[in-house]
Protein backbone atom coordinates (compact mmCIF):
# COMPACT_ATOMS: atom_id res chain seq x y z
CA UNK A 1 0.00 0.00 0.00
CA UNK A 2 1.57 3.21 -0.87
CA UNK A 3 2.47 5.81 1.70
CA UNK A 4 -0.40 8.02 1.18
CA UNK A 5 -2.72 4.99 1.10
CA UNK A 6 -1.26 4.04 4.24
CA UNK A 7 -1.30 7.91 5.96
CA UNK A 8 -5.44 7.98 4.50
CA UNK A 9 -6.31 5.01 6.10
CA UNK A 10 -4.73 5.82 9.52
CA UNK A 11 -2.16 3.13 9.83
CA UNK A 12 1.25 4.01 11.61
CA UNK A 13 3.46 4.47 8.85
CA UNK A 14 7.63 4.39 9.24
CA UNK A 15 9.75 6.68 7.37
CA UNK A 16 13.55 7.18 7.35
CA UNK A 17 15.87 9.65 6.22
CA UNK A 18 18.68 8.63 3.77
CA UNK A 19 21.11 11.12 2.40
CA UNK A 20 22.51 11.48 -1.25
CA UNK A 21 26.42 11.57 -1.48
CA UNK A 22 28.55 14.61 -2.00
CA UNK A 23 29.76 13.24 -5.23
CA UNK A 24 28.49 10.58 -7.86
CA UNK A 25 29.45 7.44 -6.15
CA UNK A 26 25.69 5.99 -5.07
CA UNK A 27 26.67 2.83 -4.14
CA UNK A 28 26.45 3.66 -0.45
CA UNK A 29 22.41 5.12 -0.86
CA UNK A 30 21.26 2.12 -3.06
CA UNK A 31 22.53 -0.24 -0.16
CA UNK A 32 20.99 1.60 2.80
CA UNK A 33 18.24 1.60 0.19
CA UNK A 34 17.74 -1.84 -0.50
CA UNK A 35 18.36 -2.50 3.63
CA UNK A 36 15.03 -0.35 4.60
CA UNK A 37 13.53 -2.13 1.23
CA UNK A 38 9.60 -3.69 2.45
CA UNK A 39 10.55 -2.56 5.72
CA UNK A 40 9.20 1.12 5.82
CA UNK A 41 6.97 3.10 4.36
CA UNK A 42 8.74 5.27 2.52
CA UNK A 43 12.61 6.67 2.82
CA UNK A 44 12.78 10.54 3.06
CA UNK A 45 15.76 12.44 1.25
CA UNK A 46 16.42 15.55 2.23
CA UNK A 47 18.00 17.81 -0.06
CA UNK A 48 21.25 19.62 0.83
CA UNK A 49 20.40 19.65 4.22
CA UNK A 50 21.95 21.88 6.35
CA UNK A 51 23.28 23.85 3.68
CA UNK A 52 25.80 20.96 2.54
CA UNK A 53 26.17 20.36 -1.01
CA UNK A 54 25.40 17.12 -2.43
CA UNK A 55 23.40 15.35 -5.00
CA UNK A 56 19.83 16.79 -5.01
CA UNK A 57 16.87 15.25 -3.49
CA UNK A 58 14.81 14.36 -6.66
CA UNK A 59 17.81 12.47 -8.40
CA UNK A 60 18.32 10.56 -5.18
CA UNK A 61 14.25 9.95 -5.11
CA UNK A 62 14.45 8.35 -8.31
CA UNK A 63 17.38 6.29 -7.84
CA UNK A 64 15.03 4.77 -5.19
CA UNK A 65 12.12 5.02 -7.08
CA UNK A 66 13.83 2.35 -9.71
CA UNK A 67 15.01 0.06 -6.82
CA UNK A 68 10.88 0.23 -6.14
CA UNK A 69 11.78 1.86 -2.65
CA UNK A 70 8.50 4.96 -2.53
CA UNK A 71 10.06 8.45 -1.83
CA UNK A 72 9.43 11.64 0.27
CA UNK A 73 11.52 14.27 -0.58
CA UNK A 74 12.41 18.05 0.93
CA UNK A 75 11.26 21.29 -0.91
CA UNK A 76 12.53 24.56 0.33
CA UNK A 77 13.22 28.19 -0.55
CA UNK A 78 16.74 28.83 -0.19
CA UNK A 79 18.40 27.30 -2.63
CA UNK A 80 15.64 28.06 -5.91
CA UNK A 81 13.20 30.46 -7.08
CA UNK A 82 9.56 30.17 -7.68
CA UNK A 83 10.31 28.79 -11.11
CA UNK A 84 12.82 26.54 -10.53
CA UNK A 85 10.81 25.08 -7.07
CA UNK A 86 7.70 24.47 -9.60
CA UNK A 87 9.69 23.51 -12.52
CA UNK A 88 11.35 20.40 -10.25
CA UNK A 89 8.07 19.75 -8.95
CA UNK A 90 6.67 19.22 -12.41
CA UNK A 91 9.67 17.04 -12.71
CA UNK A 92 9.78 15.21 -9.63
CA UNK A 93 5.87 14.05 -9.95
CA UNK A 94 6.60 12.49 -13.77
CA UNK A 95 9.49 11.17 -12.68
CA UNK A 96 7.42 9.18 -10.08
CA UNK A 97 7.93 11.29 -6.74
CA UNK A 98 4.59 12.50 -5.51
CA UNK A 99 5.28 12.80 -1.75
CA UNK A 100 6.80 15.75 -0.45
CA UNK A 101 7.68 17.94 2.76
CA UNK A 102 7.96 21.43 2.97
CA UNK A 103 10.91 22.35 4.89
CA UNK A 104 12.61 24.98 6.65
CA UNK A 105 15.46 26.17 4.36
CA UNK A 106 18.86 26.49 6.65
CA UNK A 107 21.05 29.11 6.08
CA UNK A 108 24.65 29.09 4.18
CA UNK A 109 25.78 30.66 7.36
CA UNK A 110 27.22 26.97 8.76
CA UNK A 111 27.17 25.46 5.68
CA UNK A 112 29.99 24.18 3.14
CA UNK A 113 29.25 26.90 0.52
CA UNK A 114 28.85 30.37 3.22
CA UNK A 115 29.75 32.51 -0.15
CA UNK A 116 26.27 31.16 -1.94
CA UNK A 117 23.64 33.85 -2.41
CA UNK A 118 20.37 32.70 0.01
CA UNK A 119 17.13 32.87 -2.53
CA UNK A 120 14.52 32.52 -0.14
CA UNK A 121 11.96 33.81 -3.09
CA UNK A 122 9.34 31.85 -1.33
CA UNK A 123 8.73 30.81 2.24
CA UNK A 124 7.04 27.52 3.98
CA UNK A 125 3.90 28.45 3.59
CA UNK A 126 4.37 30.08 -0.29
CA UNK A 127 6.01 26.52 -1.33
CA UNK A 128 2.72 25.39 0.13
CA UNK A 129 0.66 27.52 -1.95
CA UNK A 130 2.31 26.76 -4.51
CA UNK A 131 2.23 23.04 -4.69
CA UNK A 132 -2.09 23.80 -4.04
CA UNK A 133 -2.05 25.80 -7.60
CA UNK A 134 0.03 22.99 -9.70
CA UNK A 135 -2.54 20.48 -8.29
CA UNK A 136 -5.18 22.52 -9.62
CA UNK A 137 -3.97 23.03 -13.14
CA UNK A 138 -2.09 26.60 -12.62
CA UNK A 139 1.04 27.80 -11.88
CA UNK A 140 1.76 30.63 -9.82
CA UNK A 141 1.31 33.02 -12.13
CA UNK A 142 -2.12 31.39 -13.01
CA UNK A 143 -1.12 30.08 -16.48
CA UNK A 144 -2.86 26.41 -16.79
CA UNK A 145 -0.66 23.73 -16.87
CA UNK A 146 -0.90 20.57 -19.28
CA UNK A 147 -1.71 18.06 -16.45
CA UNK A 148 -1.46 18.68 -13.10
CA UNK A 149 0.52 16.56 -10.60
CA UNK A 150 -0.92 15.28 -7.32
CA UNK A 151 1.28 15.19 -3.90
CA UNK A 152 1.35 14.15 -0.70
CA UNK A 153 2.64 16.99 1.22
CA UNK A 154 3.96 17.52 4.84
CA UNK A 155 5.36 20.18 6.77
CA UNK A 156 7.30 20.06 9.37
CA UNK A 157 7.35 21.80 13.22
CA UNK A 158 10.99 23.10 13.80
CA UNK A 159 12.45 22.39 16.97
CA UNK A 160 11.71 24.70 19.58
CA UNK A 161 13.21 25.31 23.00
CA UNK A 162 10.49 27.51 25.43
CA UNK A 163 7.06 27.44 25.36
CA UNK A 164 6.49 30.28 23.90
CA UNK A 165 8.59 28.90 20.89
CA UNK A 166 6.04 25.52 21.19
CA UNK A 167 2.95 27.92 20.67
CA UNK A 168 4.33 30.01 18.19
CA UNK A 169 4.78 26.17 16.00
CA UNK A 170 1.64 25.43 16.94
CA UNK A 171 0.39 28.48 15.16
CA UNK A 172 2.57 28.18 12.16
CA UNK A 173 1.45 24.46 11.83
CA UNK A 174 -2.21 25.39 11.98
CA UNK A 175 -1.21 27.89 8.78
CA UNK A 176 0.66 25.42 7.20
CA UNK A 177 -2.48 23.02 7.27
CA UNK A 178 -4.47 25.98 5.65
CA UNK A 179 -1.86 26.00 3.16
CA UNK A 180 -2.52 22.63 2.25
CA UNK A 181 0.07 20.59 4.31
CA UNK A 182 -1.39 16.51 4.76
CA UNK A 183 0.52 15.31 7.59
CA UNK A 184 3.01 17.34 9.88
CA UNK A 185 6.55 15.60 11.11
CA UNK A 186 7.77 17.19 14.34
CA UNK A 187 11.03 17.31 15.14
CA UNK A 188 13.34 15.23 17.63
CA UNK A 189 11.77 15.32 21.02
CA UNK A 190 13.32 12.64 23.87
CA UNK A 191 11.21 13.57 26.63
CA UNK A 192 7.66 11.50 25.69
CA UNK A 193 5.72 13.56 27.75
CA UNK A 194 6.40 16.48 26.42
CA UNK A 195 5.96 15.35 23.12
CA UNK A 196 2.99 13.46 23.81
CA UNK A 197 1.81 17.66 25.00
CA UNK A 198 2.92 18.32 21.43
CA UNK A 199 1.27 16.00 19.47
CA UNK A 200 -2.39 16.37 21.65
CA UNK A 201 -1.76 20.35 20.53
CA UNK A 202 -1.36 19.74 17.32
CA UNK A 203 -4.25 17.79 16.95
CA UNK A 204 -6.54 20.77 15.83
CA UNK A 205 -4.86 20.48 12.98
CA UNK A 206 -7.02 17.31 12.38
CA UNK A 207 -3.82 16.15 10.85
CA UNK A 208 -1.68 12.84 11.23
CA UNK A 209 1.46 13.90 13.21
CA UNK A 210 4.41 11.78 12.30
CA UNK A 211 7.55 12.72 15.20
CA UNK A 212 10.87 12.72 14.37
CA UNK A 213 13.68 9.70 16.35
CA UNK A 214 17.22 10.76 15.86
CA UNK A 215 19.42 7.95 17.06
CA UNK A 216 21.84 9.08 19.21
CA UNK A 217 25.36 7.49 18.48
CA UNK A 218 27.78 8.85 21.15
CA UNK A 219 27.40 10.40 24.55
CA UNK A 220 29.34 13.14 22.90
CA UNK A 221 26.31 13.55 20.83
CA UNK A 222 23.95 13.66 23.35
CA UNK A 223 25.80 15.38 25.46
CA UNK A 224 26.13 19.09 22.35
CA UNK A 225 22.34 17.88 21.67
CA UNK A 226 21.53 18.28 25.21
CA UNK A 227 23.61 21.68 25.50
CA UNK A 228 23.13 23.19 22.10
CA UNK A 229 19.44 21.87 20.94
CA UNK A 230 18.04 22.50 24.24
CA UNK A 231 14.22 21.68 22.45
CA UNK A 232 15.41 17.77 21.84
CA UNK A 233 15.18 17.61 26.02
CA UNK A 234 17.47 15.06 26.33
CA UNK A 235 18.15 14.33 30.43
CA UNK A 236 21.01 13.58 31.99
CA UNK A 237 19.62 10.16 33.20
CA UNK A 238 19.42 9.28 29.08
CA UNK A 239 23.12 10.64 28.72
CA UNK A 240 24.32 8.73 32.04
CA UNK A 241 22.10 5.29 30.41
CA UNK A 242 24.01 5.71 27.51
CA UNK A 243 27.49 6.33 28.64
CA UNK A 244 27.25 3.54 31.22
CA UNK A 245 26.12 0.85 28.99
CA UNK A 246 29.14 -1.77 27.42
CA UNK A 247 27.72 -1.06 23.89
CA UNK A 248 27.31 2.37 23.60
CA UNK A 249 26.34 2.48 19.59
CA UNK A 250 23.83 -0.60 20.87
CA UNK A 251 22.46 1.57 23.14
CA UNK A 252 21.73 4.56 21.13
CA UNK A 253 19.75 1.79 18.72
CA UNK A 254 17.83 0.45 21.50
CA UNK A 255 16.75 3.94 22.81
CA UNK A 256 15.29 4.73 19.26
CA UNK A 257 13.68 1.24 19.05
CA UNK A 258 11.85 2.43 22.25
CA UNK A 259 10.88 5.65 21.71
CA UNK A 260 9.49 4.10 17.98
CA UNK A 261 7.45 1.96 20.30
CA UNK A 262 6.53 4.67 22.24
CA UNK A 263 5.20 6.55 19.55
CA UNK A 264 2.64 3.80 18.16
CA UNK A 265 0.27 4.63 21.02
CA UNK A 266 0.30 8.37 20.02
CA UNK A 267 1.47 9.53 16.88
CA UNK A 268 0.41 8.34 13.50
CA UNK A 269 4.08 7.38 12.23
CA UNK A 270 7.75 8.02 12.64
CA UNK A 271 10.41 9.45 10.82
CA UNK A 272 13.89 7.90 11.69
CA UNK A 273 16.85 10.48 11.44
CA UNK A 274 20.33 8.53 11.65
CA UNK A 275 22.46 11.43 9.86
CA UNK A 276 25.01 9.66 8.84
CA UNK A 277 24.15 6.25 10.28
CA UNK A 278 21.71 4.79 7.41
CA UNK A 279 23.42 1.23 7.85
CA UNK A 280 21.89 1.14 11.17
CA UNK A 281 17.97 1.58 10.26
CA UNK A 282 17.75 -2.05 10.17
CA UNK A 283 19.32 -2.36 13.73
CA UNK A 284 16.56 0.64 14.45
CA UNK A 285 13.67 -1.16 13.37
CA UNK A 286 14.40 -4.34 14.54
CA UNK A 287 14.77 -2.82 18.33
CA UNK A 288 10.95 -0.97 17.70
CA UNK A 289 9.52 -4.30 16.56
CA UNK A 290 9.06 -3.57 12.75
CA UNK B 1 20.43 57.14 5.16
CA UNK B 2 22.68 54.97 2.90
CA UNK B 3 25.56 53.65 5.17
CA UNK B 4 28.78 53.27 4.52
CA UNK B 5 31.99 52.04 5.81
CA UNK B 6 35.91 53.06 4.18
CA UNK B 7 37.43 50.97 2.13
CA UNK B 8 40.34 48.87 3.52
CA UNK B 9 43.81 51.09 3.89
CA UNK B 10 45.35 49.22 1.26
CA UNK B 11 43.13 49.02 -0.94
CA UNK B 12 42.67 52.45 -1.80
CA UNK B 13 46.38 52.94 -1.88
CA UNK B 14 46.42 50.23 -4.53
CA UNK B 15 43.84 51.99 -6.44
CA UNK B 16 45.76 55.94 -6.23
CA UNK B 17 49.52 54.93 -6.31
CA UNK B 18 49.56 54.77 -9.99
CA UNK B 19 48.66 58.47 -9.98
CA UNK B 20 50.81 62.08 -8.20
CA UNK B 21 47.66 64.58 -8.22
CA UNK B 22 44.89 63.40 -6.72
CA UNK B 23 41.16 64.61 -6.18
CA UNK B 24 39.49 63.20 -2.94
CA UNK B 25 35.54 64.29 -2.84
CA UNK B 26 33.69 63.48 0.04
CA UNK B 27 30.07 64.12 0.60
CA UNK B 28 27.42 66.01 3.16
CA UNK B 29 24.86 63.49 3.03
CA UNK B 30 24.40 60.26 4.20
CA UNK B 31 27.80 59.12 4.30
CA UNK B 32 28.40 62.31 6.07
CA UNK B 33 25.84 60.89 8.92
CA UNK B 34 27.34 57.24 9.06
CA UNK B 35 30.83 59.21 9.85
CA UNK B 36 32.44 57.49 6.84
CA UNK B 37 32.60 59.85 3.89
CA UNK B 38 31.98 63.76 4.75
CA UNK B 39 34.30 66.54 5.31
CA UNK B 40 36.64 65.13 8.46
CA UNK B 41 37.07 61.90 6.87
CA UNK B 42 37.72 63.18 3.71
CA UNK B 43 40.97 65.13 6.09
CA UNK B 44 42.00 61.83 7.39
CA UNK B 45 42.37 59.70 4.30
CA UNK B 46 43.98 62.29 2.87
CA UNK B 47 46.67 63.10 5.32
CA UNK B 48 46.89 59.17 5.76
CA UNK B 49 47.58 58.83 1.64
CA UNK B 50 50.04 61.46 1.91
CA UNK B 51 52.13 59.60 4.89
CA UNK B 52 51.76 56.81 2.84
CA UNK B 53 53.05 58.12 -0.72
CA UNK B 54 55.87 59.83 1.58
CA UNK B 55 56.56 56.39 3.04
CA UNK B 56 57.41 55.57 -0.03
CA UNK B 57 59.29 58.64 -1.41
CA UNK B 58 56.74 59.64 -3.81
CA UNK B 59 54.66 63.35 -3.94
CA UNK B 60 51.00 63.35 -3.30
CA UNK B 61 49.08 66.52 -4.45
CA UNK B 62 45.42 65.70 -3.22
CA UNK B 63 43.02 67.82 -2.92
CA UNK B 64 40.09 68.36 -0.73
CA UNK B 65 36.39 69.25 -1.72
CA UNK B 66 33.22 68.38 0.01
CA UNK B 67 30.32 68.10 -1.72
CA UNK B 68 26.71 69.22 -0.83
CA UNK B 69 25.57 66.04 -2.50
CA UNK B 70 27.35 63.50 -4.67
CA UNK B 71 24.68 61.78 -6.30
CA UNK B 72 23.31 64.80 -7.67
CA UNK B 73 24.36 66.55 -11.02
CA UNK B 74 23.86 70.20 -10.02
CA UNK B 75 27.01 69.77 -6.83
CA UNK B 76 28.99 67.42 -9.40
CA UNK B 77 29.01 69.76 -11.77
CA UNK B 78 31.24 71.90 -9.44
CA UNK B 79 34.14 69.72 -9.61
CA UNK B 80 34.35 70.83 -13.03
CA UNK B 81 36.90 73.50 -12.46
CA UNK B 82 39.25 70.86 -10.29
CA UNK B 83 38.36 67.89 -12.33
CA UNK B 84 40.95 69.03 -15.22
CA UNK B 85 43.74 69.55 -12.84
CA UNK B 86 44.16 65.65 -11.41
CA UNK B 87 44.94 62.38 -12.51
CA UNK B 88 41.72 60.99 -10.86
CA UNK B 89 38.87 61.15 -8.50
CA UNK B 90 38.86 59.43 -5.42
CA UNK B 91 35.16 59.53 -4.44
CA UNK B 92 34.34 58.80 -0.09
CA UNK B 93 30.43 58.94 -1.42
CA UNK B 94 28.21 56.16 -1.68
CA UNK B 95 28.10 53.86 -4.82
CA UNK B 96 25.56 56.25 -6.52
CA UNK B 97 27.49 59.31 -6.07
CA UNK B 98 31.05 57.60 -7.23
CA UNK B 99 28.67 56.88 -10.75
CA UNK B 100 27.44 60.33 -10.65
CA UNK B 101 30.89 61.54 -10.85
CA UNK B 102 32.21 59.04 -13.05
CA UNK B 103 29.13 59.44 -15.82
CA UNK B 104 29.73 63.23 -15.66
CA UNK B 105 33.62 63.51 -15.94
CA UNK B 106 33.92 60.57 -18.56
CA UNK B 107 37.77 60.52 -19.12
CA UNK B 108 38.91 60.94 -15.87
CA UNK B 109 39.50 57.75 -13.42
CA UNK B 110 37.46 57.65 -10.36
CA UNK B 111 37.66 55.03 -7.81
CA UNK B 112 35.61 54.63 -4.63
CA UNK B 113 36.87 54.78 -1.09
CA UNK B 114 34.06 53.43 0.89
CA UNK B 115 32.39 49.80 0.40
CA UNK B 116 27.87 51.21 0.64
CA UNK B 117 26.56 48.93 2.89
CA UNK B 118 22.99 49.14 3.33
CA UNK B 119 19.83 51.55 3.65
CA UNK B 120 19.48 52.05 7.24
CA UNK B 121 18.92 54.17 10.71
CA UNK B 122 21.19 54.94 13.49
CA UNK B 123 20.11 52.48 16.49
CA UNK B 124 22.77 53.98 19.23
CA UNK B 125 25.73 56.09 18.99
CA UNK B 126 28.22 54.52 16.27
CA UNK B 127 25.80 51.93 15.30
CA UNK B 128 23.78 51.47 12.55
CA UNK B 129 21.53 48.70 11.40
CA UNK B 130 19.90 47.70 8.20
CA UNK B 131 16.15 48.78 8.22
CA UNK B 132 14.77 49.05 3.91
CA UNK B 133 16.04 46.80 1.10
CA UNK B 134 13.77 49.23 -1.34
CA UNK B 135 11.43 46.25 -2.95
CA UNK B 136 9.60 48.96 -4.07
CA UNK B 137 5.99 47.83 -2.63
CA UNK B 138 6.25 48.38 1.46
CA UNK B 139 4.35 46.14 3.89
CA UNK B 140 5.06 48.13 6.81
CA UNK B 141 1.40 48.86 7.12
CA UNK B 142 0.42 45.10 7.36
CA UNK B 143 3.54 44.07 9.66
CA UNK B 144 3.56 46.83 12.38
CA UNK B 145 6.20 49.08 10.86
CA UNK B 146 8.72 46.84 10.81
CA UNK B 147 10.54 45.01 7.04
CA UNK B 148 10.09 41.14 6.84
CA UNK B 149 12.18 42.07 4.03
CA UNK B 150 15.21 43.61 5.31
CA UNK B 151 14.65 42.51 8.84
CA UNK B 152 14.33 38.86 8.48
CA UNK B 153 17.78 36.73 7.91
CA UNK B 154 15.31 34.78 5.68
CA UNK B 155 13.04 37.33 4.32
CA UNK B 156 10.58 35.31 5.52
CA UNK B 157 7.10 36.86 4.42
CA UNK B 158 4.95 34.75 7.01
CA UNK B 159 7.02 34.18 10.35
CA UNK B 160 8.92 33.06 12.45
CA UNK B 161 11.32 30.23 11.30
CA UNK B 162 12.06 28.04 14.09
CA UNK B 163 15.40 29.75 14.42
CA UNK B 164 13.58 32.24 16.31
CA UNK B 165 15.03 31.76 19.69
CA UNK B 166 13.79 34.06 22.74
CA UNK B 167 13.48 36.87 20.23
CA UNK B 168 17.10 35.95 18.53
CA UNK B 169 17.76 35.38 15.19
CA UNK B 170 19.83 31.70 14.68
CA UNK B 171 21.59 33.37 11.55
CA UNK B 172 22.80 35.80 14.22
CA UNK B 173 22.04 35.99 17.98
CA UNK B 174 22.84 39.85 17.91
CA UNK B 175 20.12 40.22 15.83
CA UNK B 176 16.55 40.34 16.93
CA UNK B 177 14.13 38.67 15.23
CA UNK B 178 12.14 40.13 13.02
CA UNK B 179 8.99 38.12 13.24
CA UNK B 180 9.22 38.13 16.98
CA UNK B 181 9.46 42.20 17.15
CA UNK B 182 6.07 42.25 14.28
CA UNK B 183 4.24 40.32 16.74
CA UNK B 184 5.29 42.18 19.81
CA UNK B 185 4.19 45.13 17.94
CA UNK B 186 0.92 43.65 16.09
CA UNK B 187 0.38 42.85 19.85
CA UNK B 188 1.09 46.25 21.69
CA UNK B 189 -1.34 47.94 18.98
CA UNK B 190 -4.35 44.99 19.43
CA UNK B 191 -3.60 44.06 15.80
CA UNK B 192 -3.02 39.89 16.20
CA UNK B 193 -5.52 39.59 13.66
CA UNK B 194 -3.25 40.82 10.89
CA UNK B 195 -0.74 38.20 12.10
CA UNK B 196 -3.15 35.11 11.37
CA UNK B 197 -3.61 36.25 7.70
CA UNK B 198 -1.17 34.54 5.43
CA UNK B 199 0.64 36.49 3.36
CA UNK B 200 1.24 35.79 -0.52
CA UNK B 201 3.90 35.30 -1.95
CA UNK B 202 5.50 38.56 -2.87
CA UNK B 203 5.94 40.24 -6.44
CA UNK B 204 9.41 40.80 -6.78
CA UNK B 205 9.17 42.86 -9.80
CA UNK B 206 9.28 45.91 -8.11
CA UNK B 207 11.92 45.00 -6.59
CA UNK B 208 15.91 44.58 -7.62
CA UNK B 209 14.51 41.30 -9.81
CA UNK B 210 12.84 43.82 -12.20
CA UNK B 211 16.23 45.02 -13.23
CA UNK B 212 17.47 48.14 -12.49
CA UNK B 213 14.72 50.85 -11.39
CA UNK B 214 13.71 54.31 -12.63
CA UNK B 215 11.35 56.53 -11.13
CA UNK B 216 10.01 59.06 -13.77
CA UNK B 217 7.82 61.84 -12.59
CA UNK B 218 6.10 63.21 -15.62
CA UNK B 219 5.18 66.21 -13.75
CA UNK B 220 8.65 67.28 -12.58
CA UNK B 221 11.05 65.72 -15.72
CA UNK B 222 11.58 68.46 -18.59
Amino acid sequence: MSFQKRLKSGDFVVLAEINTPKGVDISELMTNGRRVKGRIDAVVIPDMDNGVMKMNALAGAVLMHRQGIETIIHVYGRDRNRLAIQSDLLSAYVLGVQNLIVVEGVGVDDSDHRDAVVVDDLDEIGILRTIQALEEGVDLSGFDLTGSPGFTTGCTVSPYTDDAGMEREIEAAAKKAEAGAEFIITPPIFDIDHLRTLIDRLKSTNLPIIPSVFLIKSVGIARYMSINEPGTRISEDLIKRIRKSPDRDMEGIRIAGEMIKALKDISQGVEIITLGWEHQLPAILDAAGI
Amino acid sequence: MITAERKPMQEIIDYVSPFNRILLVGCNECVTVCAAGGRKEVGLLASALQMSFMQRGKALDIQEITLERQCDPEYVEQLVNYVDRYDAVLSMACGCGVQEVARRYKTKPVFPALNTKFMGASEHQGIWAERCQGCGDCVLGVTGGICPIARCSKRIMNGPCGGSTKGKCEINPDIECAWQLIWDRLKMLGLEDRYEEIMEAKDWRTSRDGGPRRIVREDLAS
